[in-house]
């Protein structure tokens, strides 16, 4: 029997000893939300199948391009010491598209070595100071194994692949099937499972064009044309 | 003796304990000298990122795990697959709080913190949210079911009564078994472990989508030896060498072999954004030896076929709300011949609706009608053994719920839950749980947990109804005119009653490691046992209720989970103490200590290394009359080492369960007078295609 005490006495020890030990959060310099879509963007690398020749030597790494007004500050300190399926990952950043352009007005060479910079990237943010330019930014590598990500309105009719939203007070996003076809990529379907809304069918402006002149087609072309997939989070 | 041996466990539980501590500290220490003080939110999981619920047995709806009313703990496919196991209740063993013992090849008790038998009609055991129960003994038989163990995506175990949320059964926990979706496994999958005995687990799979459809197909073939063949059989009285010897025990043989076809289906159909419907049928077709009784067995080969089937509709609403309906049915034929021979059907009719009100109130209201028709009187060409007064039944249930997570503040949560359930032939009755969760920082990581409930457990046919269990011993060896166990006819009983307390903590200290810790007191009351009685000589038992049992423990589990691997530690103390001595109660009691660690690394080039390695302390039974029979204590030593190739289409591996025990003792159970020993040890090699 005083063993049985023993052993009572040692374990709530170990309980009191556990509800004790609690660790104080440090501040961070950059927002909760952008140090979360920065550790999306690191997973989505883990989901997603490049074309061979973006991954054919071994050396070479991951590289996630950031273009237009940065908003992950430091959010990207941790992955220099991490590998991802088997390479380092690299963050470039870019100067906004504007920018670009004005700085070609004086050398030419250098917006294309930017332009192929663009193109060379595995992931590109595209911050939303690009909201007006999406789809030139998109036009430019969307040929080239290049996965679009951006927290934009718009962005995915725009073209583009992964669109973060903001649901709840967290991070969820939605995935344009098409668009990553259109650039050779293979999304996991664990990915797409997890995804907010799939958008499976191209979006073109032909239909847009149609559902603005007819109020009430709106609505069915807009179904007919995103054939959603809905994550439910609070079924059994 | 027995003071060196309690010293001895614990010095062990102490050692581990330190070892725990040690553990935490040095993780906490490490994270503390992190100069950047920083959460490393690129060690989570995108499903961590996204908040996504991961655990639904707690009350009905999907929630995070540290914010559950209840403990509860996982395990993954993940640890499914890396364990090389082929039955479910193996892979339960590595579980905190679960006490599995094997009784055969393929029969298992199983319970959580306790109170198992060859039927554990007091662990409440689900497929996806549906019941996996025997209408005739109220347990689930594990070999029966039509569950593949690669198509497994998580089994919950949760620990203590959660009557409120399921219904009777939920006495002292909940094993639910959530199986994989399609969309997760796309593809062509084969399967096949071979063990060293000769023994095979073969399963085939086919997942695909189309359109608005995805889908399912899985069918498996398993064949167990009979011990006697796996290098096991031994056959042991609990008495003395001499009873052994005039009972002339050598003589017979294990007859514990199982064959089993199973197949299961499933398939999802998204009618719209907001309405999916889903259904599916599993099959299983076991041929299997029979239930041993004082060392022999009397009923041959026996056949159980089962089928379980759903159709569930699931909607959301516009207002965010969701809800379902659901029908599912389980039916059953399982003939022992010379025995017994029954058949069965369950139809369950269930809907749920979960909506917001007044905004911090996260309502699930719901309800199930049951119908059973069991007949135990089929006619077999042999005479029946086993009878049940009043063949065949038609018993109806039903069941209303509610449950109401009331999120007072930012921090405080409070959650209450209510059901009520009508039983055509026993009682109605009620269950509650009320939990108070008080989360001790703003991220959540720390969570308190302070939570009261009251649950019961309605007897099935098996223990109110059994009116002859006149199984004879066979003359020779023992003297003519014996029996292994008879059985008269109950007086009414009542419900089993039970009522708890316990509290907990999880915490999360890192981005990868979590310490749960719980403590709990439960009392029983109006147990359900046998008591002896004498018609002439001849001694009967009675099914009554007898009386109650208080229980206490504490459960601690540690997970430290990365990208390198995963170890996992657990300690377990499950305390029992019935109020009157040598009180049948049906089943074992909980061991009292029991501990686990499981650790996982993944290295490079495709290997894989996995080792699961469990303590069971001394099991004690408290049978009919005046004998404790005690299974004694036990170490268990899983190793497996997988490696990939055909970049990870295909995987080999090879590993061997239970090293440390060429045989695992009898268990004496059923027949009283003896058991027979069952392999332990044993090497086996898998090869798995994926494409």
């Amino acid at each position: 029997m005083r063993i049985k005490a023993y052993n009572l006495i040692v374990l709530f020890f170990i309980l009191f000893m556990a509800l004790f030990v609690t660790k104080a959060q440090a501040d961070p310099t950059t927002s909760r939300e952008y140090q979360v879509k920065a550790a999306f963007l690191y997973n989505f690398i883990m989901f997603v199948d490049w074309p061979v020749e973006k991954m054919a030597d071994i050396n070479d790494p991951i590289i996630v391009g950031i273009i237009g007004n940065d908003p992950f500050g430091d959010a990207f300190e941790p992955v220099k010491d991490k590998k991802v399926k088997d390479k380092n990952v690299v963050l470039r950043r870019f100067k906004g598209l504007e920018e670009l352009k004005k700085s070609a007005e004086k050398d030419s060479a250098q917006l294309n070595a930017q332009i192929k910079a663009l193109k060379e990237c595995h992931v590109l943010f595209i911050c939303s100071s690009e909201k007006i330019h999406l789809k030139e930014i998109i036009s430019l590598v969307e040929n080239n194994g290049v996965l679009t990500v951006a927290d934009t309105d718009g962005f995915i009719e725009a073209g583009g692949i992964i669109n973060f939203v903001m649901e709840d007070k967290k991070v969820q996003f939605e995935i344009n099937i098409v668009a990553s076809e259109k650039a050779r990529l293979k999304i996991s379907s664990k990915l797409l499972r997890l995804a907010k809304r799939v958008i499976r069918v191209e979006t073109n402006e032909k239909n847009q064009k149609h559902s603005k002149v007819d109020g009430i087609w709106n609505k069915t072309a807009l179904r007919s044309e995103y054939v959603c997939h809905q994550r439910h989070d609070n079924k059994t | 003796m027995i003071a060196r041996k309690s010293i001895l466990i614990y010095k062990f539980t102490f050692v581990l304990l330190l070892w725990f501590l040690l553990g935490v500290e040095t993780c906490l220490l490490a994270e503390q000298q992190d100069p950047n003080g920083k959460e490393d939110l690129f060690e989570m999981s995108i499903e961590e990122l996204m908040e996504v619920p991961v655990v639904v047995s707690a009350s009905r709806q999907a929630q995070k795990v540290g914010e559950l009313s209840v403990p509860v703990s996982v395990i993954t496919a993940e640890d499914i697959h890396y364990s090389g196991l082929t039955s479910i209740p193996e892979i339960l063993q590595f579980t905190p709080g679960v006490d599995v013992l094997k009784l055969s090849r393929f029969r298992y008790a199983v319970g959580v913190r306790g109170l198992h038998e060859f039927i554990s009609d007091r662990t409440l055991v689900l497929i996806n949210g549906r019941s996996a129960e025997s209408p005739l003994f109220g347990g689930a038989e594990y070999y029966t079911l039509p569950i593949l163990m690669e198509d497994i995506e998580r089994i919950e175990v949760v620990r203590g009564p959660v009557g409120a949320a399921w219904g009777a059964n939920a006495f002292t926990g909940v094993i639910n078994i959530i199986t994989k979706k399609p969309e997760d496994i796309l593809g062509y999958f084969g399967s096949t472990t071979m063990t060293e005995f000769g023994d095979s687990y073969t399963h085939i799979r086919v997942a695909d989508k189309k359109d608005k459809w995805k889908w399912r197909v899985s069918a498996g073939y398993e064949d167990l030896k009979n011990s006697d063949d796996a290098g096991a059989g031994c056959y042991a009285s609990n008495t003395t060498a001499a009873v052994n010897a005039l009972m002339g025990f050598s003589r017979f043989t294990a007859n514990d072999f199982m064959r089993n076809w199973r197949f299961d289906t499933e398939a999802f159909y998204d009618y719209s954004d907001q309405t999916k419907i889903s259904f599916g049928t599993g099959y299983s077709h076991a041929e299997l030896g029979d239930w041993e009784w004082g060392g022999y067995y009397p009923g041959g080969t026996g056949r159980y076929g089962t089928v379980r089937s759903y159709t569930k509709l699931e909607h959301e609403f516009d207002n965010g709300s969701t809800g379902y309906l659901q029908w599912f049915g389980n039916f059953g034929s399982s003939m022992v011949p010379t025995l017994m021979k029954w058949n069965w059907m369950q139809n369950d009719i269930e809907g749920q609706l979960n909506f917001k009100a007044a905004n911090a109130h996260n309502i699930t209201i719901g309800g199930n009608l049951r119908f059973i028709q069991l007949d135990t009187n089929t006619k077999i060409e042999n005479p029946q053994e086993l009878t049940y007064s009043g063949s065949p039944f038609n018993e109806q249930f039903a069941g209303a719920f509610l449950i109401d997570r009331w999120l007072l503040s930012d921090r405080l949560t409070f959650e209450g839950q209510i059901r009520t359930d009508y039983y055509s032939e026993t009682q109605t009755d009620w269950a509650t749980r009320l939990t108070a969760l008080y989360a001790m920082d703003k991220q959540k990581d720390h969570i308190l947990r302070l939570s009261f409930a009251k649950a019961f457990r309605t007897p099935f046919v098996s223990p109110r109804k059994a009116l002859t269990g006149r199984v004879p011993l066979p003359s020779p060896p023992y003297p003519p005119g014996l029996f292994a166990f008879n059985v008269v006819l109950a007086d009414e009983l009542e419900n089993e009653e039970t009522y708890s307390l316990d509290a907990g903590y999880t915490g999360k200290f890192t981005k990868n490691l979590i310490l749960r810790a719980d403590a709990y007191y439960q009392r029983f009351d109006k147990l359900i046992g046998y008591t002896k009685t004498y018609l002439g000589s001849i001694p009967y038992h009675k099914a009554d209720n007898i009386d109650g049992a208080d229980s206490w423990g504490s459960e601690l589990e540690l997970i430290l989970e990365g990208k390198p691997g995963k170890i996992s530690a657990w300690y377990t103390y499950n305390a029992f103490q019935e109020d009157i001595s040598q009180q049948g109660i049906r089943a074992y009691l909980p061991a009292e200590h029991k501990a686990g660690l499981t650790g996982r690394l993944f290295l490079s080039d495709g290997w894989t290394f996995n080792a699961n390695y469990k303590y069971m302390d001394t099991t004690r039974k408290l049978d009919l009359d005046t004998t404790i029979l005690e299974v004694g204590s036990s170490h268990r030593l899983d190793l497996g080492l997988a490696k990939k190739f055909a970049k990870g289409k295909g995987e080999f591996m090879i590993g061997v369960s239970d090293l440390l025990n060429k045989t695992n003792d009898p268990h004496f159970g059923l027949g009283q007078l003896s058991a027979h020993e069952t392999p332990g040890r044993m090497f086996f090699a898998r090869l798995q295609l994926k494409f």
